[in-house]
């Protein structure tokens, strides 16, 4: 806003300034009298330009390996508000007497540890869950799993199929949040769908999918999908601080429509996951190239 | 304390520096206080940072600490025992605050947002000028104040905070505070005038949320590093604070 102060003798001779210097278009915003006479507060506000595709938010884009037809959602404006448009957020719910939240995805894709931050910022927030994991059979699994929940002094159990699973569930205390870690499943195999749909409807629980950024984005919207289609209602995405491309992150949420609600993006358990955020991942994508090159 | 109150992040911004923005962050956060709320400041101006000289404190720790990892931001916060105010230093001079990477600045905000849960209200001294930092904060609080004073430069400068701060959030809440006015009704004017200005180019009409007088008992406080209200709680400025205190605590549909 270009705005400019007008004195004259009267109102017409000071207007008549305004139009001169400043154009018809120009704006009175004030006028009060001043000795000898008035003065006026003019303003004139230039042409804004309409929205336009940002070549460098594309190249951006491509970089990340973000799928093309993605891109004129994201390719304009604000990068922010068309990632909040063009991708669903949420927040996991997590708290006495909702329903148990179970931890699923892709061997590896760090559910365990996810459920270690989660239930580590339950007991720090004065709320301790129980913490129930289903991977019996993976050696060592259940050790990992233990040692942290004997430092956080919450109670961990174990059960390997549906009816401990059940039975397990009735040790929740007072409405306490629970949180069920499993083991890797892929539900694009018909009995690995069928045995993950069983568990879901045994413990009520909500499923929330745990996938490690820096997949290949189709088969990361691959995965996301067969997991919503199982009923997945969550997203929580792991390493993102080992990440350089973040296409199968959007890919993912895009294909799936399922909401973003945690990220995991450092080493500590207290520390490594928050919330995920439209702004936390504009913030993400545009990042310096450089910074962390494959080189 | 109601837990549904407006607005507990309050940001103050200008856009043009010597509007008296850091002064009436510190006062504000008093007049809060003496409202009855838990009140942290938070000096926002990453680079520039000066409550803490206003206030006469001489914090051994700030942000900066937070962000090295060398503390939470419980450790960080600095009592200012006659105020009862805890406040968030900022790191005057340092340029590496100011050129925060985006994604550092992300994961502050979230950290504040959870760490600083208890207080009832957090008051925001945003920098001058309109750079991404400032930006972000503006977007990020639940309520910005805008601060103008009668001169051209503010005006247009405020204005222009105004207008970013529609594009990147057209529903948000935004109010305007006259700074420095020579009379209450001269306040009025310079309001009217920014009104307009908003009305006719944002298609906005930021609401008034209070007019405080010029007063050289102002002056007088900050020369001596405390608050207005501790060392002339009865002068014009002090009462036009505390007004504004009583309208932050109202909430936006109750307000006229």
């Amino acid at each position: 806003m270009h705005l400019k102060l007008f004195r004259a003798a009267g109102m017409a001779e000071a207007i008549a300034q305004v139009r001169v210097a400043l154009g018809p278009d120009a704006l009175i915003l004030n006028s009060r009298n001043v000795p000898g006479g008035i003065e006026i507060t003019a303003a004139l506000e230039p042409e804004t330009e309409p929205l336009q595709t940002d070549p460098a938010r594309l190249a951006a884009l491509t970089w990340h390996g973000v799928p093309r037809e993605l891109h004129p959602a994201l390719a304009h404006g604000n990068l922010e508000a068309a990632i909040a448009g063009a991708l669903a957020f949420g927040e996991l719910l997590l708290a006495a007497h909702a329903p148990p939240v179970m931890l699923t995805g892709p061997p590896g894709a760090g559910k365990t540890l996810t459920a270690v931050r989660l239930a580590t910022r339950l007991v720090m927030s004065g709320t301790a869950p129980l913490v129930i994991t289903t991977d019996g059979k993976r050696a060592g699994a259940t050790e990992q799993l233990a040692a942290f929940t004997r430092l956080l002094g919450v109670p961990l159990l174990v059960a390997s199929h549906p009816v401990s699973l059940a039975r397990a569930l009735l040790q929740r205390t007072e409405g306490a949040p629970v949180l069920i870690d499993t083991a890797g499943a892929d539900p694009r195999e018909a009995a690995q769908a069928e045995e993950l749909r069983g568990l879901a409807a045994t413990s009520g629980a909500d499923i929330a999918l745990v996938l490690p950024s820096g997949l290949d984005p189709v088969e990361a919207a691959e995965l996301a999908v067969a997991h919503a289609e199982c009923g997945a209602t969550s997203l929580i995405v792991t390493r993102l601080d080992l990440a350089n491309r973040l296409g199968s992150v959007i890919a993912a949420a895009a294909a799936s429509r399922l909401p973003l609600v945690e990220a995991g993006i450092g080493a500590g358990a207290a520390d490594g996951l928050v919330p995920f955020t439209p702004s936390l991942l504009a913030a993400m994508l545009s990042r310096s190239q450089g910074k962390h090159h494959a080189g | 304390m109601p837990a549904d109150e407006p607005g507990r992040f309050i940001a103050i911004a200008s856009g043009k520096g010597g509007v008296g923005k850091t002064w009436l962050a510190i006062t504000l956060s008093h007049a809060l206080i003496r409202a009855g709320r838990r009140v942290l400041l938070l000096d926002a101006d990453l680079g520039l940072a000066n409550v803490d000289v206003q206030l006469g404190l001489m914090p051994v720790v700030d942000l900066g600490s937070v962000l090295s990892g060398r503390t939470d931001v419980a450790g960080a916060i600095t009592r200012h025992e006659a105020i009862g105010l805890d406040v968030l230093a900022g790191r005057s001079g340092s340029g590496a605050l100011s050129e925060l990477p985006a994604e550092t600045l992300e994961l502050l905000l979230t950290r504040l947002r959870v760490e600083l849960a208890s207080y009832d209200a957090v008051v925001l001294d945003l920098g001058a000028g309109i750079d991404r930092i400032v930006r972000r904060f503006a977007l990020w609080s639940d309520r910005l104040l805008v601060v103008a004073t009668d001169e051209p430069t503010s005006l247009t400068d405020a204005y222009a905070v105004l207008k970013l701060q529609t594009q990147d959030q057209p529903d948000g809440d935004v109010q305007i505070v006259v700074n420095q006015a020579p009379s209450a009704a001269a306040g009025q004017q310079t309001y009217a005038t920014l009104r307009r200005a908003c009305l006719a180019f944002l298609h906005r009409e930021p609401p008034l949320a209070g007019v405080i007088r010029q007063d050289p008992k102002v002056r007088d406080a900050i020369r001596r590093q405390t608050s207005l209200l501790l060392r002339h709680p009865n002068c014009a400025a002090a009462l036009d604070v505390e007004a504004l205190a009583r309208t932050c605590l109202t909430p936006r549909d109750a307000q006229d």
